[in-house]
């Protein structure tokens, strides 16, 4: 076989290898060990690979930000802040019809600005609002599927996990992504709102309003989120302006969540440990991938599979819009299926080329930031599509008399609107970057 | 042996977590250090020297330690929608081939590391900064990849237990996290 048949070869093996529940880190490894064997002819170059390689993708500055984040985001999860940003979003927003599950939204928004991932926002948010949902009476698919679509926008508003891993595989500035996130996510959050007041004008029983507050209480409200918005500006703000490295702002995060943290009473020594078991966890799994994705991509790379990729699509003259489409489209099949770093690890290297190749008439790192964005949205619906949205099953367990029948028929709406959002971003590249020089 | 990989690893995750707060709280102090030394050019006051160079070498250590918990509890990232559609006795029995060939890998990981560590000795590289020897940083996570050999030893071997009672002692997954 040549390099190009055994590269080609590979990708049916490994997504068999997935498919059979081998943990997707190990199938990537091995595909990518086994390839280079094969490849070379023997197995010396892997051999040696393995000697420096395994401590160098560990030991990455830039990837250092991950358990990083991951702690400030489980930090803020005992530090009671997203109650008052509950609390805050429902003094604004809570005499509208559908207001609480609006200040579910806003608060999972507000979260997610201090929190790099959607399964924490999800969880967390999910135990301060679905009990208040409940109680105020409106219908568990309703609640349910609120919270699990509010649970992206941990991700897709900035700091974002996915964000990092993307920057590093395509060699982009972390803190310009961050900022062209920061436009797409707020959409995302005004889009779910809009979809929650359609909802509940469909289905009028479905939910509740309450007596409108006064401006006195709202403002009061909005003083009790001030540690969560000096974390964001000064996390977000910092990296963007040089003052940090994305290092060391997630250090100045971390260490800013863990003392609100403790001074709320809450950081006792057993929540300590349990923020850094749930941190070690999380880690462990996105490093272990980001290891095997590290030795496949190295294969791939050998085997000439992403420049043979992106010189067909070339040489065939698709039509730039149509490759991102079927690109994006995939992106939203395979997200039924796979987690979103798993998806981003192991097709940016082949999608990222032919990207490159295509000309959509701006410059390449305009292009290269304007597609992570699009990727990171297209991968974070998966997180929310039935039958297998990873956040539809966490917010579901959490509510015992909603079957999960329910929370994929409401949730439907929230896709939709996922949906729109793509279209919108991709026929209007400039909301997305306009804030990028 | 269950219990010994559960308290290993255990230790071993804390140990990481505790190292990953150092970190962060010194790169705290290295900021505050570098915008003092703005403020105030006289008084002596400054960045960590080399501080980009501990980060590196100690959250790759970190990282080391935490593999194991993540093995023990069965979090590592699966597809498993396909599989829930087979049977029981063959859902063990792909987990019992996964985890071994998971034991193997590491096996082959630590031993590697070693031989890594061992060139980065005898060709005495140094950091750039710190000087201090890189093999230092390779020999720390030697005892953590043993760690981590022994749970996935463990791990497999209580999968094949599974296969061969048809008793499972622990549920296949506990989901991806993030």
């Amino acid at each position: 076989m040549t390099a190009i048949e055994l590269g080609l070869w590979s990708l049916p093996v490994l997504l068999g290898m997935i498919f059979l529940r081998a943990p997707i880190g190990l199938a990537m490894l091995l595909c990518g060990l086994g390839g280079m064997w094969l490849i070379t002819g023997s197995p010396n170059m892997m051999m040696s690979k393995l000697k420096s390689e395994v401590f160098s993708t560990f030991s990455s500055y830039s990837l250092s930000i991950i358990p990083i984040f991951l702690l400030m985001g489980h930090f803020a999860g005992i530090s009671g802040m997203s109650r008052s940003l509950f609390k805050a979003a429902e003094a604004w927003l809570g005499h509208y019809k559908g207001g609480t599950a609006m200040a579910a939204i806003g608060a999972s928004a507000g979260f997610g600005s201090i929190c790099g991932s959607s399964l924490a926002t999800a969880a967390t948010m999910g135990q301060v609002a679905l009990p208040e949902l409940r109680r105020a009476g409106y219908s568990g698919g309703l609640s349910t599927a609120t919270l699990a679509a509010g649970g992206t926008l941990g991700i897709l508003i900035p700091p974002s996990v996915v964000l990092v891993i993307y920057a590093m595989l395509t060699e982009q500035n972390i803190a310009k992504l961050f900022l062209a996130a920061f436009v797409p996510g707020l959409l995302a959050a005004l889009g779910y709102l809009l979809v929650i007041a359609i909802y509940v004008r469909l289905f009028p029983n479905s939910a509740t309003s309450m007596p409108r507050m006064p401006l006195r209480q709202r403002f009061g409200a909005i003083i009790d989120v001030w540690p969560v918005m000096i974390i964001f500006i000064a996390v977000v703000g910092g990296i963007y302006t040089g003052v940090f490295t994305p290092t060391e702002g997630a250090s100045v995060g971390a260490v800013g969540t863990g003392l609100v943290a403790w001074a709320s009473g809450q950081l006792n020594l057993a929540k300590l440990q349990e923020a850094i078991l749930a941190t070690a966890s999380g880690t462990a799994m996105i490093f272990f991938i980001v290891l095997g994705a590290s030795f496949f991509n190295a294969f791939l790379a050998l085997s000439q599979v992403p420049q043979t990729i992106s010189g067909y699509v070339v040489a065939q003259g698709f039509a730039p819009f149509t490759v991102l489409a079927i690109i994006l489209v995939l992106y939203l099949l395979l997200g039924c299926l796979m987690d979103s770093l798993s998806m981003i690890l192991l097709t940016i290297p082949i999608f990222f080329p032919v990207m490159l190749s295509l000309d959509f008439g701006m410059s390449q790192e305009h292009m290269a930031i304007w597609f992570g964005i699009l990727v990171l949205i297209a991968v974070e619906v998966g997180m929310i599509t039935p039958p297998v949205g990873m956040n539809l099953f966490v917010i579901n367990s959490m509510d015992r008399d909603t079957p999960i029948k329910e929370t994929y028929k409401a949730v439907v709406y929230f896709v939709a609107s996922d949906l729109v959002r793509i279209v919108v971003l991709v026929v209007f590249p400039s909301i997305t970057l306009f804030l990028i020089p | 042996m269950q219990r010994m990989a559960g308290t290993l690893s255990y230790f071993s995750a804390i140990i990481g977590g505790i190292v990953l707060l150092a970190l962060t709280l010194l790169t705290c102090v290295s900021i505050m250090g570098r915008a003092l030394s703005g403020l105030l050019p006289d008084a002596g006051f400054g960045p960590i020297f080399g501080d980009y160079e501990i980060v590196e070498a100690a959250i790759a250590f970190s990282i080391f330690c935490f593999l194991p918990l993540c093995q023990f509890t069965a979090g590592h990232a699966t597809v498993d929608i396909f599989t829930n559609a087979l049977s029981r006795p063959i859902n063990r029995a792909l987990l019992a081939l996964w985890e071994t060939a998971m034991a193997l890998a590491s096996a082959l990981i630590l031993w590697r590391l070693y031989v890594g560590m061992l060139g980065k000795f005898n060709n005495g590289e140094t950091s750039f900064l710190l000087q201090f020897p890189t093999w230092w940083a390779y020999a720390a996570c030697v005892l953590p990849a043993a760690i981590l050999v022994f749970v996935t030893i463990w791990s497999a071997s209580d999968r094949f237990i599974a296969l061969l009672t048809g008793k499972d002692q622990r549920g296949p997954i506990a989901g991806a996290t993030h």
